[in-house]
C-alpha cells in the first residue's frame, strides 16, 4: 500500500536524525512511500483566531500535493506538522463556508474538501502495521532500557486530530513495548514543553521543559523519547542551558522515536545520525550495548 | 531608420484594437506586443523596457480583462496585445537586498536565514507564482530555501529575470529574487564540486606551459598561420569528453 | 501566433528528410567545411560587402575610412549639448575611476577596481545590467581541458574567424586569461552546467576546433550578468551605480587626460559634471543603428555611445567596416522578430534546412560565412521559406536535438527559447524554427592595447565598444570572453593609473568644441547630434505630430 509522506523543514535540516531513521524504517517494515514531489511549510502552528483563514493556505496547499500525487493516505513525523496538517483537514472536511472560502482564493489550484487522510507514523504503525508485525520484525528488543515516552500537546489536543486518547494515551507504551523497552510512565508526558515560548520567553521554556526531564528522571528514565524537532529543542538541546542554570540538573538522553524504532529493526547507525543528538545518547545506547546489534 | 513596430504592420492591412495603457485609450494593431504597441501609440521609453528578448526583466507588465477579476502578468516585450486590456507596467518596485560578504559565506541555510529572516513570514499564499511572468514555481523556490535545500531553490528559480513582481505582490514583503539569486551563488560557489580541470589549466598557463607556442604563433606569416589554421585537427561533434587529439604537442 | 496552414505544410518536408538528417549526423557525415578559398567567395553575399551601404568618413581622427553609413552618421555628428553651456568649474561628483555602462565589461571592471583600491562610479543608460551581456546565451569560450585543447588552439580559432586580420596581442591576452575568467565566475557562485563531478561541459561553437564552449543552460550570458551585479551589489559604498544617465561627453584636462564625463540624468534632463581620475569606456555596441535596415538581437540601449565619445576625445577606430550578422534570428512569429537564437541550438546538432527539406551549409561554420549562405539560400538560390509577411526565412530544425540526446533536451537545455515559442503555441522540441541573419554584433570599435589603454591617458576600453580583438568577424562565445577578460583588465588598470599616474588639471570640453567645428567645416548634414541615446520607435504618422519632442535628436 502507498502512502505520500510529508517530511516538513525542519526534518531536511537540524532533525535529519528524525527523517532519516524514520525512512530506513519505512523500507524495513516494507512501507511503499513517496515524498510529495511539491512542498511547502505546514504553516508550522495552526492558527486559532476563528477569521484567520490565511494561515489556512499552506497546509491545504500541501494536502492539495498529496491529493495530487493519488495517495488516500499522508504520513507525517513530526507532530507539529501533523497537528497543523490534520486540523487544517478537519476544517477542509467540515466547515463548508471557510472551505469555500479557501478554494476560491486558491484558484489555481484543483478544489480540495478534506479527501486525503493526514497520518501520524505511530498511529500507522499501530493500525497498519499493526504491534504484532512490528514485534516480529525487531531485532534488536531494547531489553532493560527505561524509557519515558513523551507526546507533548500536539499529538493529543485537540481532540478531533489525537493520535491517542487525550488524557490517558497508551499508544507511545505500546510502541515502547513492542520493541521491548520498559516504559517510565510519567505526568507531565502530556504537558507543554514551552513550544514557541522558546524564542518570546526562553526562561519559561526552560523552566518548563526542565520540570518535564526532573519528572522523567525522578521516576528512573534512562532516556526521553519523543516526535517533535521544537519539542527536541525544548527538552535536548536546551539542557545545557539546564546543566548551567538549574542545581542538580542531569544530562538526560532524548531520541526520536524513528530512531528507537531504526535501532530495534537492527537498521544502520547511519540512519540514525546520533551526532545531532545529544551525546549522552548515543553514549547510553551504547553502554547498554544496543549499538551492537546494529549492523555498522 | 527601422522601426520594429512599422515591420510587423508592413505590407498587412493591420486590425486595430483599443488598450488601455494606464487607464488612457489607444487603437493599436492587433499583431503587435504590448512594447511595441506603446511605442506605436506614440511613448518613448526610457524605464520599462531593455533587452527587447524576454530575459531582461525590465518590462514587466500587469493587467486585467473586461469582466475578469483576475490580475495578469507578462512583459511588455514578449506579450500580444488583447482587445480591451487595461494596463500598466511597472518598471521599479523597491525590494530589500542584504548586502553580505560572499567570501565569508560558506553555503549553509542558515546564512540565508539570516540575511533574510523575512522568509518565514511566507504564508504559501503563492502570489509570487501566479504572478511570474517566467512561469516560475516561485513559493516553492522559497519553499524550498525555508528547508534548507538550496540545490532545489537554485534549480527551481534558475529562469527568474529579476523583474520584481513576485515581490510586489508579497503579502509577507518578500525579495523572492534577490533570495533565489543568493541561492544560486551559494549552490554555484560552495555547494558543487569545482571543476578541477580548470584549476590545472588556470595553473599550467600561470607557470608559462603555452607561451611559447603563443609566441610561435604570433610570429607566423599569414600563410603559415592560415595554413596551420586550416590543418588544426577538428574535434568531432558527437564525440565523447574523453576525445583527445592526434596532435599533443600544443597540450 | 502558431505556424499557418502553409508553413504547416511546409514543415512536413523538414519532417520527411528528418530521420536520414539525424543518421548522417551520428555517424559524423556532416557538409564538408568550407576550404578558404571558398569561405571568400561565400562572403560575397555578405552585407559588409555592399558598397553602397557605407561611405567614407569626413570628421576625426578615422577621416577617410570607410564604414557603414548607419555609423558614421553618429560620428558625423555635432554635440548633443553645446559644449560651452556646460559648467565645468561646478563639479557634482567625483570618484576615482568612472566606468560608462552597467554591462558585462563596466561590471567587472568595477569589481576590479574597487579589489585594486578604487573608488568606483558606474553611469549606465538604462538599469545595471541592461546591455547585451543579458542577452547571450550560447555561451563562454576557454579552453579548460587540458588533455584535448589548449590557448594555442583557442587561438588559432580567433585568428582564423576573424580573418586572420585580428591584433595578435589582444587575440592573445583573451585567449591567455580565459580560464581564470572561469575561474573567477566560479567562484563567484555563476552556475556554469556541470557534470556531477564538476567538470564544466563543453561543446562546438561555430568556427572552434575543440568543444570549449562553457554555457549556464541558454541563459549564460543572464546568469553571468546576474551574477557579477549582484556581486557589485555587495560592494556598498565603494561601487556607486547611477542608472538613467548616460554619458553624451567625455571630459578631459589640460593635460590632454581623460578626466571624467558629462552625464545626462534622462529623468530630470539635467547635465551633470562627473570628475574622474581614470575613465573606462564600456558602452557596448551598435545593433540599435539597424545598419542597412536590419532587425536586431540588441538590446534597446546599444546605440554606439561610446564609440561617439571616444572617436570625439581622439581615439581611432577600426573593424568598424565589419559587423556581425548572427546567422539565427528569428523571423516568425513576427512578434519574436529578431530574437537570437543561440549558436547553441546548432552546436547541439540542429541543421539548417531550405525550403526543400535540404542541409545546405555545415552547421558550425564562422557566423559570417553561416549568415552570407543563409542570405544566398534565400536570395540567390530562392530556396527560402516565405513568411506570411511576405519575408523569408530558413529552418533550424531544433527536434534533431531530441532525437540526437533524448527526449526532453531541447526543454531542459533551452529552456528560455522553449518557453518563449511555447506562448505562441510552437513547440520547439517537435517543429522547427523559422530564421534569418539579424544584426547582432559590432566586430570593430575604439582601438586599445591589451592593457585596455588608449591614445587618450587615462581612457580605457572594455568590451564591445573597442575594436580588434576579434577583427573582421567574432566567433561565438569570444564576446561574454571579451567582457570579462578586458573588463577585468581596464578595471585593474583604471585602478592603477588613478593611483600611480594621473594628474590633476583644469577640465575642459575643448575638444568637443573643436569637433564641433570640424564638423561644421566638413559640409556634412548639419541636422544630427549624438550619441543617439535612444532609438525611435514611434509610428511615423504620430512622429509626424510631436512637433517639439526631436529637436535635438532623438529625443528632446
Amino acid at each position: 500500500m502507498k502512502v505520500s509522506y510529508y517530511p516538513g523543514c525542519t526534518l531536511k535540516t537540524r532533525a535529519k536524525n528524525l527523517e532519516d531513521s524514520a525512512l530506513a524504517a519505512f523500507k524495513a517494515l516494507g512501507i511503499e512511500y513517496q515524498e510529495l514531489d511539491r512542498w511547502n511549510c505546514c504553516g508550522a502552528v495552526f492558527s486559532l483566531a476563528d477569521d484567520d483563514l490565511i494561515h489556512m493556505v499552506a497546509p491545504v496547499r500541501d494536502l492539495v500535493r498529496a491529493k495530487q500525487l493519488g495517495a488516500g493516505t499522508m504520513v507525517t513525523l513530526c507532530s507539529m506538522c501533523y497537528n497543523t496538517l490534520a486540523r487544517a483537514n478537519e476544517l477542509m472536511k467540515h466547515e463548508e463556508v471557510k472551505r469555500k472560502t479557501i478554494n476560491d482564493f486558491m484558484n489555481e489550484e484543483p478544489d480540495y474538501f478534506g479527501e486525503v487522510e493526514v497520518v501520524h507514523f505511530l498511529s500507522y504503525l499501530k493500525n497498519q502495521i499493526g504491534w504484532g508485525a512490528l514485534k516480529s520484525k525487531v531485532q534488536s528488543p531494547l531489553g532493560g532500557l527505561k524509557i519515558a515516552p513523551y507526546y507533548g500537546c500536539t499529538l493529543l489536543r485537540p481532540k478531533d486530530v489525537a493520535i491517542d486518547h487525550p488524557d490517558s494515551p497508551t499508544l507511545f507504551r505500546e510502541f515502547v513495548e513492542t520493541l521491548g523497552g520498559e516504559v517510565i510512565e510519567f505526568p507531565s508526558s502530556t504537558v507543554c514543553c514551552g513550544s514557541y515560548q522558546a524564542l518570546g520567553n526562553p526562561e519559561a521554556a526552560l523552566k518548563v521543559s526542565f520540570d518535564i526531564l526532573s519528572d522523567a528522571v525522578s521516576r528512573g528514565a534512562d532516556a526521553l523519547v519523543l516526535t517533535c524537532p521544537l519539542c527536541d529543542y525544548n527538552l535536548g538541546r536546551r539542557q545545557d542551558d539546564m546543566l548551567r542554570k538549574y542545581e542538580g540538573a542531569k544530562d538526560v538522553p532524548v531520541l526520536y522515536f524513528t530512531q528507537l524504532l531504526a535501532i530495534a529493526l537492527g537498521l544502520s547507525q547511519e540512519v540514525c545520525r546520533f551526532e545531532l543528538n545529544r551525546s549522552s545518547t548515543a553514549r547510553l545506547l551504547k553502554s547498554r550495548n544496543l549499538l551492537a546489534g546494529v549492523k555498522a | 531608420m527601422s522601426t520594429d513596430a512599422q515591420e510587423v504592420t508592413a505590407g498587412v492591412e493591420a486590425k486595430l484594437i483599443p488598450i488601455y495603457v494606464m487607464g488612457k485609450r489607444y487603437d493599436v494593431p492587433d499583431s503587435l506586443t504590448i512594447m511595441k504597441a506603446i511605442e506605436y501609440a506614440g511613448y518613448k521609453y526610457i524605464r520599462g523596457c531593455g533587452c527587447r528578448g524576454g530575459v531582461c526583466g525590465a518590462c514587466a507588465t500587469v493587467f486585467r480583462k473586461p469582466g475578469d477579476y483576475k490580475i495578469y502578468t507578462g512583459l511588455a516585450c514578449q506579450t500580444v496585445v488583447e482587445p480591451e486590456m487595461y494596463l500598466t507596467q511597472i518598471p521599479f518596485y523597491p525590494a530589500n537586498r542584504a548586502v553580505y560578504d560572499f567570501g565569508s559565506l560558506t553555503g549553509r541555510p542558515e546564512e540565508i536565514f539570516a540575511l533574510y529572516p523575512e522568509l518565514f513570514r511566507c504564508v504559501a499564499c503563492n502570489a509570487c507564482t501566479k504572478v511570474c511572468p517566467m512561469d516560475v514555481e516561485v513559493l516553492d523556490y522559497i519553499s524550498a530555501v525555508k528547508r534548507g535545500d538550496i540545490e532545489a531553490a537554485a534549480r527551481i528559480s534558475f529562469d527568474c529575470i529579476q523583474c520584481g513582481l513576485c515581490a510586489s505582490r508579497c503579502f509577507a514583503e518578500m525579495p523572492q529574487y534577490h533570495i533565489g539569486q543568493l541561492a544560486r551563488r551559494l549552490w554555484g560557489a560552495y555547494l558543487t564540486p569545482k571543476a578541477e580541470h580548470l584549476k590545472t589549466m588556470v595553473a599550467n598557463i600561470q607557470a608559462g606551459r603555452f607561451s611559447d607556442g603563443l609566441s610561435g604563433l604570433k610570429a607566423m606569416s599569414q600563410d603559415t598561420l592560415k595554413k596551420t589554421y586550416q590543418d588544426r585537427e577538428m574535434e568531432p561533434a558527437t564525440g565523447g569528453e574523453d576525445w583527445t587529439p592526434k596532435d599533443r604537442q600544443y597540450l | 501566433m502558431p505556424y499557418t496552414e502553409e508553413l504547416k505544410r511546409l514543415i512536413k518536408v523538414v519532417e520527411s528528410t528528418r530521420a536520414e538528417r539525424v543518421e548522417r549526423k551520428r555517424h559524423n557525415q556532416e557538409v564538408p567545411f568550407l576550404s578558404l578559398d571558398e569561405r571568400k567567395e561565400m562572403l560575397r553575399y555578405h552585407p559588409d560587402v555592399k558598397e553602397e551601404g557605407r561611405r567614407e568618413l569626413r570628421v576625426g581622427p578615422s577621416k577617410g575610412y570607410r564604414i557603414a553609413h548607419e555609423m558614421a552618421d553618429v560620428l558625423e555628428a555635432k554635440c548633443r549639448v553645446n559644449p560651452e553651456a556646460i559648467d565645468l568649474s561646478h563639479v557634482d561628483c567625483e570618484t576615482d575611476v568612472l566606468i560608462i555602462g552597467g554591462g558585462g565589461a563596466g561590471t567587472s571592471a568595477a569589481l576590479l577596481a574597487e579589489q585594486n583600491g578604487a573608488r568606483v562610479m558606474i553611469a549606465t543608460k538604462l538599469r545595471h545590467g541592461d546591455a547585451n551581456t543579458m542577452m547571450a546565451e550560447g555561451g563562454i569560450q576557454a579552453a579548460t581541458k587540458g588533455h584535448k585543447d589548449s590557448p594555442y588552439y583557442h587561438y588559432l580559432d580567433v585568428m582564423g574567424g576573424g580573418h586572420f586580420k585580428n591584433v595578435p596581442e589582444l587575440v592573445e591576452t583573451l585567449v591567455n586569461e580565459a580560464p581564470d575568467v572561469i575561474k573567477w565566475l566560479e567562484g563567484l557562485g555563476c552556475n556554469f552546467s556541470k557534470s556531477e563531478d564538476g567538470t564544466l561541459k563543453t561543446i562546438h561553437g561555430g568556427g572552434t576546433c575543440r568543444k570549449r564552449m562553457h554555457f549556464a543552460a541558454d541563459i549564460t550570458g543572464a546568469e553571468m550578468m546576474r551574477t557579477i551585479r549582484d556581486e557589485a551589489r555587495n560592494r556598498k559604498g565603494v561601487i556607486t551605480v547611477i542608472e538613467f544617465s548616460p554619458a553624451v561627453e567625455l571630459i578631459l584636462n589640460e593635460h590632454g587626460h581623460c578626466a571624467g564625463a558629462v552625464l545626462y540624468n534622462l529623468e530630470t534632463e539635467e547635465y551633470l559634471v562627473v570628475k574622474a581620475k581614470s575613465v573606462v569606456m564600456a558602452t557596448g555596441g551598435c545593433g540599435r543603428l539597424h545598419i542597412q535596415g536590419f532587425m536586431t538581437t540588441n538590446h534597446y540601449g546599444a546605440t554606439a555611445d561610446g564609440i561617439v565619445l571616444g572617436y570625439r576625445a581622439g581615439v581611432k577606430i577600426c573593424f568598424l567596416h565589419t559587423v556581425q550578422y548572427h546567422p539565427t534570428g528569428i523571423v516568425f512569429p513576427e512578434q519574436a522578430e529578431g530574437i537570437l537564437i543561440t549558436e547553441k541550438f546548432r552546436g547541439s546538432g540542429a541543421n539548417l534546412v531550405n525550403i526543400d527539406g535540404q542541409q545546405f551549409v555545415n552547421e558550425r561554420e564562422p557566423r559570417d560565412v553561416e549568415a552570407s549562405s543563409i542570405i544566398k539560400e534565400c536570395i540567390v538560390r530562392a530556396k527560402g521559406i516565405p513568411t506570411p509577411t511576405g519575408k523569408l526565412g530558413i529552418w533550424l530544425d531544433s527536434p534533431m536535438i531530441d532525437m540526437l540526446s533524448g527526449e526532453g533536451t531541447v526543454e531542459r537545455e533551452f529552456p528560455g527559447k522553449f518557453i518563449l515559442y511555447k506562448r505562441f503555441d510552437i513547440d520547439i522540441s517537435k517543429e522547427p524554427m523559422l530564421i534569418y541573419p539579424t544584426l547582432h554584433y559590432q566586430n570593430g570599435g575604439l582601438e586599445y592595447d591589451s592593457n585596455c589603454r588608449t591614445s587618450v591617458p587615462g581612457l580605457f576600453v572594455a568590451g564591445e565598444v573597442g575594436g580588434g580583438v576579434h577583427g573582421e568577424n567574432r566567433l561565438m562565445g569570444n564576446s561574454l570572453l571579451d567582457i570579462m577578460v578586458f573588463g577585468r583588465i581596464a578595471g585593474k588598470s583604471a585602478a592603477q593609473y588613478a593611483k600611480e599616474s594621473y594628474r590633476d588639471g583644469k577640465l575642459t570640453l575643448e575638444h568637443a568644441s573643436k569637433y564641433n567645428s570640424e564638423v561644421e567645416a566638413s559640409g556634412v548634414d548639419q541636422g544630427r547630434v549624438a550619441p543617439m541615446i535612444l532609438p525611435d520607435y514611434t509610428d511615423a504618422r504620430i512622429r509626424e505630430k510631436q512637433l517639439t519632442a526631436h529637436y535635438v535628436g532623438t529625443l528632446r
